[in-house]
């Protein structure tokens, strides 16, 4: 197609989001606010997934060795933990360590431990895992190796988390769905009322013999026009609504601190990212609802 | 050329169980010819268009047109077989908001023409039917028939073998209706095949030429009478 003409229908797309200026607002609204709610939605989920990680880290599986193990046993057991698929680290706490780490911090009864014969801790194991949905599996496979004597994990707190993790994606997954496929149907009727308004240029241009593609450009313009000044607007709108969660958390709830909201995700890290994704999504979702409602109504 | 062999044409209808548009029509219509399709309500003028402009398709039977044959023609071709037609409707189908220059351009622009090509072919039917002093005007602002010439401005533009005009002179003054028909000759002196819809039998006796008049679906005449007029 020639430039000149592919300007022309350019011209005619943006053009006709004022002439439907009424369904053109409606649409733009109707976007606008699914994309604040889908934006607020993926920073939440997102600081939602920085909190659990935090928690998550916290959460170790103690591995405590036999006391008269050789050496030889200790590296193997060493190894065995760091190379789990689902260890993201294992530190060693020798048993002479942890007696005198005990000693000093009991240093009142230091007489006392010189009666005893032999140090009473065993070596053990710290190893955070990488996910914690699998902690249980990962202890009892601890459990089989030679050597080791006991092995403790916080697998009820585990399946807490899991749990909210997976509740809070739902939550979020069927949010997204639903403002996705209230964005694609508003922006639907938008170009469908425009093709109707249309419909003389339309029927004139088949007539012609104007290619579908020629027909169609004009439609996803307005479409893609609406949903790209909704996808800024949104960005903008976000932005705003975002800081001021933050401040709010920041200021007030130092409670909240306890679980990591104080690293909360900083709107200006990811600005460039967020107007990107929200000029891009809204545009996608202006051109699926032009799809749709093209492929219905102009059939050329 | 057109060329229709054998051709039926029939309307599924649940309640009627079926109409019979068209029964074994055969017709051939050569290049530069004029012609005048005349008929009752009902006789299958509309569906006989519908068929040149492949909007339908027939139920048995073949339908060349310009060197395509339309029961094999595929949908992504046929915005390029339309392009080789150029179509005048009884209503003129303009478009409102445009100006009469930006109604003619916008068919051109339509097949992808060039701006050049443009700026000159658009003054140049506008001259032929004799509305270049009226390029800014709307369409609101036209008499009817001044409307119609739009149309022909518009169907001639894109310099299409075949024109068909579906009752051009149906919604204008009788006597404009000779100018527009005048009009349509001087176009098929250019070389421009002419296929003319029309209820109008004054109209046909004045110029005469070859008429093809349609009976119950079916061709009752077919054949060539003297115009009355000159």
């Amino acid at each position: 197609m020639r430039m000149s003409n592919f300007n022309y229908l350019v011209r005619r797309g943006v053009g006709s989001v004022f002439k439907n200026a009424m369904m053109s607002l409606a649409s733009f609204f109707v976007l606008l606010v699914s994309l604040i709610l889908i934006g607020c939605s993926v920073l939440v989920a997102m600081d939602v997934g920085v909190v659990m990680s935090n928690i998550e880290e916290k959460n170790e599986i103690l591995v405590y060795v036999y006391g008269d193990v050789e050496q030889s046993v200790l590296s193997h057991i060493s190894d065995v933990l760091s190379t789990n698929p689902n260890s993201l680290s294992t530190v060693f706490y020798s048993k002479e360590q942890a007696w005198e780490d005990y000693r000093n911090s009991n240093s009142e009864y230091m007489e006392l431990y010189d009666y005893l014969p032999y140090n009473p801790i065993p070596h053990t194991y710290r190893v955070t895992v990488k996910d914690i949905s699998k902690i249980s599996e990962t202890a009892d496979e601890f459990r089989t190796v030679e050597g080791v004597e006991k092995v403790t994990a916080p697998q009820d707190f585990a399946s807490v988390l899991v749990n909210i993790r997976s509740t809070l994606s739902v939550i979020a997954g069927a949010l997204l769905a639903a403002m996705i496929i209230t964005s694609v149907i508003i922006i639907y009727n938008s170009i469908r009322s425009s093709v109707f308004a249309r419909a003389k240029e339309i029927n004139i241009m088949k007539v012609v013999g104007a290619t579908n593609s020629f027909v169609k450009i004009p439609f996803f313009i307005e479409g893609m026009f609406i949903g790209a000044a909704a996808g800024a607007a949104s960005w903008f709108v976000t932005k705003i609504i975002y800081e001021a969660l933050v401040q709010l958390f920041r200021d007030d709830l130092t409670i909240w601190q306890i679980f990591g909201l104080s690293s909360m995700i900083q709107f200006e890290d990811v600005t460039w990212y967020m107007l990107a994704a929200n000029c891009i999504l809204g545009t996608l979702l202006g051109a699926i609802g032009t799809i749709i409602s093209t492929g219905k109504y102009v059939k050329v | 050329m057109v060329e229709l062999k054998n051709v039926d044409v029939h309307y599924v209808d649940g309640v009627k169980g079926g109409v019979d548009a068209l029964n074994d029509v055969n017709m051939r219509i050569n290049d530069g010819e004029f012609v005048f399709i005349v008929g009752d309500s009902g006789a299958g003028k509309s569906t006989l268009l519908k068929l040149l402009t492949r909007e339908i398709q027939p139920t048995s039977g073949r339908v060349f047109v310009n060197g395509y044959n339309l029961s094999k023609l595929r949908n992504r071709k046929l915005p390029y077989f339309r392009r080789s037609l150029g179509m005048i409707f009884q209503d003129f189908r303009l478009i409102p908001d445009m100006t009469v220059y930006e109604n003619v351009a916008f068919v051109l622009r339509s097949t992808d023409k060039s701006k050049k090509y443009i700026r000159q072919r658009v003054p140049y039917v506008l001259d032929l039917v004799k509305l270049r002093d009226k390029a800014k005007a709307y369409p609101g602002q036209l008499s009817g028939g001044e409307q119609q010439r739009v149309a022909i401005a518009r169907a001639f533009a894109t310099d299409p073998k075949i024109i068909i005009a579906d009752e051009p002179t149906g919604n204008i003054d009788p006597k404009l209706s000779y100018e527009i028909v005048e009009l349509l000759l001087d176009i098929n002196e250019c070389g421009t095949t002419v296929i003319m819809v029309t209820h109008n039998h004054d109209l046909v006796q004045y110029f005469g030429g070859r008429v093809i008049n349609l009976r119950e679906g079916g061709i009752a005449f077919d054949g060539y009478i003297e115009g009355k007029g000159d």
